[in-house]
């Protein structure tokens, strides 16, 4: 327990979550162990022994987007809802705190909040979250993050820049993206893959690579890969960066159940090896894809309501197929397949991209990569325009 | 009142009355409905033996019941065992528990024992008695069609009426109440039935959020695997665990002398969907459907008997699997127990039953004739009285179920811990150790265990009194049904709330047990599971359980629960402090 809050609290600096030396984690064991910043631990263990959960974890962010967020709503708002829809699903909503007064935070306020949801914003301290594990908690932080992150670059897109403190967000933003790596210093099995122990290996390896590219928020997403009459897939709430003994073996013609535990969106896998020619297939959910495929110019007159699952429509980003659809058997399993094939790639509504390969994973991992590329730079160029078009303050 | 009708029927059998009573504001919101507020009314009884007339038998549903809120159409029954002389509450699903609450009840507290067989007709009206000698002897099936024009009914069969200590309530056109024996409580009140029927609407304080909250719920459960997924539950009902455990190799074989049976295929989910082509049903109007039957309306088993008449007794005949899953629905049998109980006696005499035996032994076990006498007794006092107690493979003589714990160590500790004894749904850590939710852990290690089934037991104590289905729980969380419990009551409910109800709930239980005489050395596991490995392969190890590693684990739960170093209450008085 003692290295895994050490483990996930490192972690959240690492994936770009947390700023570095300003992240705790708390775990209660028999005894209260702890990890991180001094004064984050303090505040940590006024809050943990009030909430029937193992562990905390409290991390001022990378970037300031809670405090952002919490500076654009109204007075009377008491929560943040997330845009995206994977973190819509499982977080509802997020709780916010304004700074007090005096500056200093009341640990009982935040306990009651901490109490109903799995994490809460708190102005000028950063995201607070809990879980039965040290990993849930982390995981809950980092979705906070994800949530947060992306409603901010939506709403600063929709509604205008207003301060300084915007401004140069973005520009920081604008800087890291360009200098992003792409594919250096990575490397690939050449396909056709068919051994089962190379198959794992290399699965392990690129889900490895699709978090260093933080391709994916906390470790969301999975992959699989085809061979024969085997598919096989990540498991559900397995680490993408921690595959080794997390990948199912599901069999296609549905003679055992084993796959029980793989990815919730092994539906789709299945049906866009059974319509396309692919024998790969990443998923995950980079931040600016999520953002620019909720970008719809017909929302204004269009009746649909619930975008995320009821748009009938196939839009296109860059020329790659946009397409709205729920998590799990009944929507994007329904509506990823048939678009995916032309171009290996495609991009769910509000939540994230799926890319294919036909031989080899460097192939689905190059698109996967791309993609986001595209939508990172069309993010500021429509960021441009918007800027451009709006009167000067 | 929103939510609760804020009433109960007190039925006196002895004196053949019912008369209707209050249930006071503040214990329904303290401890909300069928297993806390069952456990809160048997406060004053508790220590009364299984046999003794007065020993309340209750029924109670939860303040979501009767709503849109998902898998809420249950009930919780709640008594002391006669098989593990604990309190005991187990749940079941299904019109009957709706049309409970709909007859303007939130619980019957059934007390004495009637002079003549009876049956129980429950309306808005009030409860009313009926002779039922023309019904005693007879089966679940026969009873429930000459009772059906009453409405929904719960029954027991012949074993309840002979006193088996593991007979089952079954609802007719639902689940059973079927562990720890309550069947053989209401055979003893000489109780055959309870029919329920009425149309009383659960008044939903805010309808608009009920809705929105439910939509919170429905999303979760889409995107869930495990429940909706193409491989899951609603597809192949809990027996698609038969793959998973065997892959895991934690399927308790053979008496739990091994943990593989290479022949489980047979009777795995896939296998049942071949030979049944089985129809997907829900509890009442569960959306996860995870009830399978045949066209013709024959029940296919739980994932529990089927493993349990299959490799718990070495059978792979998968006809002979099911036909003693509906035998036991008609007999009023828990096939848990009367499979582990059939397991033992197996292992005892060197011989497991041979598929052909299976049913006349079930039958033999209803009527307690020839072995059947001693065999209806359970597996912990069957081998007791032959001299080898070892065999019983039994936490507080509830025979476990079909997780072998040297595969899972949360679940050896939960067995262990359990208020009602060896039960899987105590705390279902499968969900963590197996499923991967909401979260994975290690199964192999007891790191943090302690405190996670402290939360999951807390936790369940807390879904048995919305009354709310404990599989919801691999998709949703208790977030999403505090939201649903504050729409449908309008009182603001929290996790965090829910979660102080569910320990009050947990250790008012325990607290009942130790006045009982239960104490620290109740709380372990069949000596086999320390001292024999499990069957390895594949890659996995499956060694005994380390005993000092599992002592350590069960100290720190007792520090974590406020016990002392013995697991009880350093506070006599307890209860006082308690709403
Ligand atoms: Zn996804």
């Amino acid at each position: 327990m003692k290295t895994q809050i050490a483990c996930y609290g490192a972690k959240l600096v690492s994936d770009r979550v947390a700023a570095p030396g300003r992240v705790a984690l708390l775990a209660q064991d028999d005894v209260l162990l702890h990890y991180g910043a001094d004064d984050l631990v303090t505040l940590g263990r006024e809050l943990l022994p009030r909430l029937n959960v193992t562990a905390l974890a409290i991390a001022a962010p990378a970037r300031p987007c809670g405090d952002l967020l919490i500076a654009r709503c109204a007075a009377g708002d008491e929560v943040i809802v997330p845009r995206d829809t994977e973190t819509r699903t499982f977080l509802h909503d997020i709780p916010i705190v304004r700074r007090p007064p005096d500056g200093v935070h009341d640990p009982a306020h935040l306990a009651s909040l901490l109490g109903g949801r799995k994490g809460i914003a708190v102005e000028g301290l950063g995201i607070i979250a809990t879980g039965v594990t040290p990993e849930q908690a982390y995981i809950n932080v980092s979705s906070v993050y994800h949530a947060l992150f992306v409603k901010l670059l939506l709403d600063l897109l929709r509604d205008g820049v207003r301060t300084a403190a915007e401004h140069e967000l973005l520009a920081d933003l604008r800087r890291e993206v360009t200098a992003a790596p792409g594919m250096e210093g990575l490397s690939f099995r050449p396909g056709p893959l068919l051994k089962p122990e190379e198959i794992l290996d290399e699965m392990a390896r690129v889900g490895r690579y699709t978090v260093e590219r933080g391709l994916v928020d906390s470790f969301f997403g999975n992959i699989s890969c085809r061979a024969g009459a085997i598919l096989y897939i990540s498991q559900t709430a397995s680490s993408l960066d921690a595959l080794a003994g997390c990948i199912d073996p599901v069999p296609f013609d549905g003679s055992s159940t084993v796959g029980l535990t793989a990815s919730s969106e092994l539906p789709a896998h299945r049906r866009i090896y059974e319509m396309t020619e692919a024998t790969t297939i990443l998923h995950g959910h980079p931040r600016f894809a999520v953002i620019l495929s909720m970008l719809c110019e017909h929302q204004a007159d269009c009746r649909v309501v619930d975008c995320w699952k009821d748009c009938p429509a196939v839009r296109y980003l860059g020329g790659i197929p946009v397409v709205a659809g729920e998590i799990g058997a009944g929507g994007l399993a329904k509506r990823v397949p048939p678009v995916i094939g032309a171009t290996g790639r495609a991009i769910v509504f509000g939540h994230g991209v799926f890319t294919t390969g036909k031989d080899g994973f460097s192939e689905a991992f190059r698109a996967l990569l791309e993609v986001e590329q595209w939508c990172q730079r069309d993010y500021f160029r429509l960021l441009d325009t918007a800027l451009a078009a709006s009167p000067k303050r | 009142m929103n939510g609760w009708h804020g009433r109960l029927l007190h039925v006196d059998l002895g004196r053949g009355r019912c008369r209707s009573e209050s249930i006071p504001t503040a214990l329904l919101h303290a401890y909300l409905g069928g297993r806390g507020l069952g456990v809160r009314l048997l406060r004053d009884d508790y220590h009364r033996d299984p046999a003794d007339p007065d020993l309340p038998l209750l029924f109670a549903v939860g303040p979501l019941c009767g709503t849109v809120a998902p898998t809420s159409s249950r009930l919780v029954v709640v008594s002391r065992s006669p098989l593990t002389g604990t309190v005991f509450a187990a749940s079941a699903g299904g019109p009957f528990a709706r049309r409970l609450k709909a007859a303007g009840f939130d619980a019957v507290r059934i007390v004495g024992v009637s002079p003549q067989p009876v049956v129980l007709t429950l309306t808005p009206h009030g409860g009313e008695l009926r002779p039922a000698a023309q019904l005693w002897g007879k089966r679940v099936a026969a009873t429930v069609a000459a009772l059906a024009e009453h409405g929904s009914v719960a029954a027991i069969g012949p074993a309840g009426e002979n006193g088996v200590l593991y007979a089952s309530i079954v609802m007719g056109d639902g689940e059973a109440v079927g562990r720890g024996g309550l069947g053989a409580v209401m055979g003893s009140k000489q109780l055959k039935a309870i029919t329920v029927a009425g149309d009383l609407p659960t008044v939903v304080a805010d309808p608009v959020r009920l809705e929105s909250a439910r939509q919170n719920v429905m999303r979760l459960f889409r995107a869930s695997p495990v429940l909706l997924g193409e491989l899951g539950l609603g597809e192949f009902g809990t027996p698609a665990f038969v793959d998973l455990m065997a892959q895991r190799r934690l399927t308790p074989t053979e008496n739990f002398r091994k943990t593989h049976f290479p022949s489980c295929a047979s009777y795995a989910g896939p296998a049942l969907h071949r030979a049944f082509a089985p129809l997907r049903y829900g509890c009442d109007d569960c959306p996860i459907e995870c009830k399978k039957r045949t066209a013709q309306g024959l029940a296919l088993p739980e994932y529990e008997a089927v493993s349990h008449f299959g490799a718990l007794n070495g059978i792979a005949d998968l006809q002979t699997i099911v036909a003693a899953n509906a035998l036991c629905s008609d007999l009023g049998l828990d096939p848990i127990s009367a499979a582990a109980t059939l397991a033992a006696w197996g292992e005892m005499r060197g011989r497991f039953p041979r598929p052909a035996e299976v049913g006349p032994l079930l039958e033999a076990i209803a009527a307690r004739r020839g072995d059947g006498e001693l065999l209806a007794r359970g597996s912990r006092r069957l081998t007791v009285a032959r001299g080898r107690p070892e065999l019983a493979m039994a936490v507080k003589s509830l025979e476990l179920p079909a997780y072998d714990p040297r595969g899972v160590y949360g679940m050896a500790l939960a067995y262990a811990t359990g208020n009602h004894g060896g039960c899987h749904l105590s705390a279902y850590p499968i969900a963590h150790e197996i499923l991967r939710k909401p979260v994975p852990t290690d199964r192999f290690s007891f790191a943090g265990k302690a405190r996670m089934i402290k939360i999951a037991e807390d936790s369940n104590a807390a879904i048995d009194s919305l009354v709310a289905c404990k599989l919801a729980f691999l998709g949703a969380s208790l977030e999403e049904y505090a939201d649903l419990l504050a729409a449908v009551t309008g009182s603001e409910y929290s996790t965090q709330a829910l979660m102080v109800i569910g320990e009050r709930i947990w250790m008012s239980e325990r607290f009942y047990n130790q006045q009982n005489g239960f104490t620290a050395a109740d709380d372990t596991l069949p000596e086999r599971f320390f001292t024999e490995p499990g069957s390895s392969g594949d890659g996995i190890a499956i060694p005994p359980i380390d005993r000092s590693r599992f002592a350590e684990e069960l100290a720190k739960y007792y520090a974590m629960r406020g016990l002392n170093s013995q697991g009880g209450f350093a506070d006599p008085a307890f209860l006082e402090y308690q709403p």
